[in-house]
């Protein structure tokens, strides 16, 4: 190892003011260099402006940022950063150090460095900062960190939501645990919840209450093989009033192959993904096959799509699945959701899924009420299911203005998304 | 300090790279991986951020999972510009080692921005601002920093004069073989926004029909509601702010066939407009009236009339790194009766209590003593469940609890998508 430079901290001087001042972001300034003097009177820079770039030199007078490089005590070089005229009262201070008895280019290096980064700050509020691309160097594992629990996670939760009126009220309570953990080469997860809903009505002499309650559990392994395959297995475990299952525990092995590499997956991913396993159920009332157990083998194959590009998102899931018993009582599902812009302006967004049933072992024979239909208490006999929302929406006019008015509130009124 | 040199002089790796490639002294795995060690611990305070795509992009950092854990807190804000675009305000809070190394870095997105350049130019941003930490650290070394000179072009003038319009229809369909059901929605709207006056034009509709069979029977029902409304506000100083409301609206659920509303109004913003993102106490006093016109006689023998209220309402929005506060509440009452009033609370709090624990609380609730629209008329068994008319109440609520503790590794550095990436479970409230 020749180069033996070292870069690191000082306590910094002085804090940024937490409210920067509007700029009026209606008039995009040109992205000139930022104006930086460096005075270094024991180590000579050379032609320090070239290698930012994104900086020119000026007088210290006529400077947006003063730089002083100082040599301290044991070969330590102190970089400060004096903020003018619009960045009056913008500070920092970063130190370097470079072994004794090196060659005084490599001290030259690190204060460059450190230079540079010091005033990204500064770069951070001028348009400049949109033309500066800052990476790593080097690959690095994001395990490459001293942890104690090896990435176990535990996490508890209990919700709950209620609402109401004179006629009508309404409460859910969800409760949840969690155990995982994840590294690049194995992913663990243990899950279990139980959710209880109750609704009830009373309008002059209609009296009407419904309860649901449902518990689950799953169980999630897999081992990464090569960037595209990986292996697995799932475990289930639920109980439901709307499915009519009193218990059900579904193990199943499965293989996933993704035609693009994992390491893409922000950006893309195809995952194919082949599941067998077996289900042992036993139902709340008599089935329609006039079951109240059974034990059930199947096989499903699915495949996942996401895209997420510059002209938009993509992200869809074909799946299809029957019982080994018989052939015929099978499933096939589409989900999908897509935004997609198709010029500047107008955007068009379709989600939705539908699902082809023949596979409905579950249901009960007793029929359900009208309550039951209308609040959806209970499953009913389908062939089919389908839901999708489509949106189309264009814009014209000023629509690059970037201008913040806050008075009577922001937006068109306040709405808020909640998603389970 | 005197850590970091320890832990640099243990791993044994004391390297500098210029960023002039050409030079650079390529270091072994086993460097890069100590330097990552004591790279900035950083917590990202921003749950819709697209949080994986952050990790793959930006490594020079470590991530945690609580902010109590953190070097640096960055707390994301973001409010809606003038052209239904984003402000992003990402506030980087110094911690531990850090402490008073704060920092403020802003960007702007489209409205007609994808997903993606998104979260491209929130990345830029987040490099840039955390550069300055990762600066005093010893992974400084290997982190280069290019520059790409811009071209020539400038910007255009607005020939629009920041008017904006927009045009949108949704449109949400489900069924199966015992039902189905189908809504439509289509919205305008023109605005026109800048520092010193702010324009809102809307006009709205949706409806919603659906059909169920219940042995044999069919049982239809349906559900409308239209409405026009305007928003006109001048700026009085970085507190106070005057204007008016307008409105026209329809609804089958109220009863209304058409109702008129106009009202002038005032508004004090405690802290200054300038800081809304982080903190705002709004006071908005309004007065007004106008006719309304009843789908069927209500229950106080009207067919239409004329009221005039007047209504007081206080918003307090606060962000900070403990969590997030939105607490508004409101009461009104009509003129010809002060009896014919109402008094509205609607809150919002997350807490990051401590390490590890997090609460939320949400809800809100109304004291009802004006359905002055209600209809004589019962409502029938199917307009009762599937919520189609507006039933006589003295009061209304909602509310949503959560807690949730999360303890073992803080780090949350990993990406692994095989077999999925959702976490599964959880509840997610997003406010706009």
């Amino acid at each position: 190892m020749t180069t033996t430079a070292r870069l690191f901290s000082a306590a910094s001087l002085l804090a940024f003011p937490l409210f920067v001042l509007a700029q009026d972001p209606a008039a995009p300034r040109p992205a000139d260099p930022i104006r930086v003097s460096v005075e270094s009177p024991a180590l000579a820079l050379g032609d320090w402006a070239k290698a930012l770039a994104f900086a020119e030199p000026a007088s210290p007078d006529k400077a947006q940022v003063a730089v002083r490089v100082e040599k301290k005590e044991g070969d330590v070089w102190a970089v400060a950063f004096t903020g003018r005229g619009e960045f009056e009262g913008q500070d920092d201070a970063l130190t370097c150090s470079a072994a004794a008895g090196l060659p005084e280019a490599e001290a030259k290096t690190a204060v460059l460095q450190a230079i540079k980064l010091g005033l990204m700050r500064y770069v951070s509020k001028t348009p400049l900062s949109g033309r500066v691309s800052i990476s790593l160097l080097d690959a690095v594992k994001p395990t490459a960190v001293a942890d104690p629990w090896n990435f176990w996670v535990f996490s508890l939760g209990v919700n709950s939501f209620v609402n109401g009126e004179k006629s009508y009220n309404s409460q859910s309570w969800m409760g949840n645990f969690s155990a995982g953990r994840v590294t690049p080469d194995w992913k663990i997860r243990l899950s279990l919840n139980g959710h209880l809903n109750k609704d009830a009505f009373n309008v002059l002499d209609y009296h009407y209450e419904s309860k649901s309650h449902s518990l689950g559990g799953s169980g999630l392994i897999v081992k990464s093989l090569t960037d595209h395959w990986s292996v697995g297995g799932f475990f289930n475990l639920s109980s439901s009033t709307y499915q009519n299952v009193r218990l059900s525990l579904a193990p199943a092995a499965a293989v996933e192959y993704d035609v693009f590499p994992y390491s893409e997956s922000t950006k893309r991913q195809l995952r194919i993904l082949y599941r067998v396993g077996l289900t042992r159920v036993r139902y709340r009332e008599e089935t329609i096959y006039d079951k109240t157990r059974e034990t059930l083998w199947s096989e499903s194959l699915s495949a996942t799509l996401e895209l997420k590009k510059p002209w938009g998102t993509v992200s869809a899931t074909l799946r299809g699945q029957h019982y080994f018993h018989d052939f015929k009582k099978n499933q096939l599902e589409l989900n999908g959701e897509v935004s997609f812009r198709v010029f500047r302006g107008l955007n068009f967004n379709i989600n939705g899924g539908g699902s082809r049933v023949h596979d409905q072992l579950y249901l009960a024979k007793g029929g359900a009420s009208l309550e039951e239909v209308l609040l959806r208490r209970r499953q009913l006999a389908t062939t089919y299911n389908y839901f999708f929302s489509v949106g189309l929406s264009y814009s014209f006019g000023s629509i690059f203005s970037n201008i913040v008015n806050p008075r009577f509130g922001s937006g068109g009124g306040s709405s808020f998304s909640l998603s389970f | 300090m005197t850590r970091i040199f320890a832990s640099l002089a243990a791993a044994g790796i004391l390297t500098i790279g210029s960023t002039a490639r050409a030079g650079l002294v390529e270091p072994g795995q086993a460097d890069i991986n100590g330097l990552k060690k004591s790279a900035p611990k950083v917590y990202l305070d921003c749950p819709s951020c697209d949080l994986e795509y952050i990790k793959t992009e930006i490594t020079f950092v470590n991530y945690v999972r609580d902010r109590k854990e953190a070097q640096v807190h960055v707390l994301i804000t973001t409010q809606a510009t003038a052209s239904g675009g984003r402000e992003y305000t990402l506030t980087f809070i110094g911690q531990g080692d850090f402490k008073g190394t704060d920092d403020v870095v802003k960007f702007f997105s489209n409205k007609t921005d994808t997903e993606d350049e998104v979260r491209k130019d929130l990345v830029k941003s987040l490099k840039i601002g955390l550069a300055p930490y990762a600066a005093r650290t010893p992974i400084a070394s290997r982190i280069a920093v290019s520059y790409a000179a811009p071209p020539a072009a400038k910007p255009g003038k607005d020939k629009w004069n920041h008017w904006v319009f927009s045009l949108s229809g949704e449109g949400f369909f489900n069924g199966e073989s015992s039902m189905s059901r189908h809504s439509w929605g289509t919205n305008f709207s023109a605005n026109r926004t800048t520092e010193a006056a702010k324009i809102r034009l809307g006009l709205s509709g949706h409806f919603d029909r659906a059909r169920y069979e219940v042995g044999g029977e069919t049982i239809r029902s349906r559900r409308e509601s239209y409405s026009v409304n305007g928003l006109y506000v001048f700026s009085l100083g970085a507190h106070w702010s005057a204007g008016a409301f307008f409105e026209a609206e329809s609804s089958t659920y109220e009863n209304t066939k058409l109702g008129l509303r106009a009202a002038p109004a005032v508004e004090f913003n405690v802290f200054p407009y300038a800081q809304a993102t982080r903190r705002q106490l709004r006071l908005l006093y309004r007065l007004g009236g106008g006719p309304v016109r009843y789908h069927d006689e209500t229950i106080y023998d009207k067919i239409k009339e004329t009221l005039w209220g007047q209504s007081l309402s206080v918003t307090l929005d606060v962000k900070e790194k403990w969590g997030a506060v939105s607490v508004s509440g409101s009461g009104s009452h009509y003129f010809h009766d002060f009896g014919k009033n109402r008094l509205d609370v609607f809150g919002s709090i997350q807490l990051n209590l401590f390490k590890g624990l997090r609460a939320h609380v949400f809800g809100g609730g109304s004291r009802i003593r004006d359905q002055l629209s209600l209809a004589k008329g019962s409502a029938t068994l199917e307009q009762i469940l599937l919520r189609r008319r507006q039933l006589e109440t003295g009061y209304n609520y909602f509310a949503i609890f959560g807690l949730s503790y999360t303890f073992g590794s803080i780090y949350t550095n990993v990406v692994n998508p095989r077999f999925g990436s959702a976490g599964g479970g959880g509840i997610r409230i997003v406010i706009h």
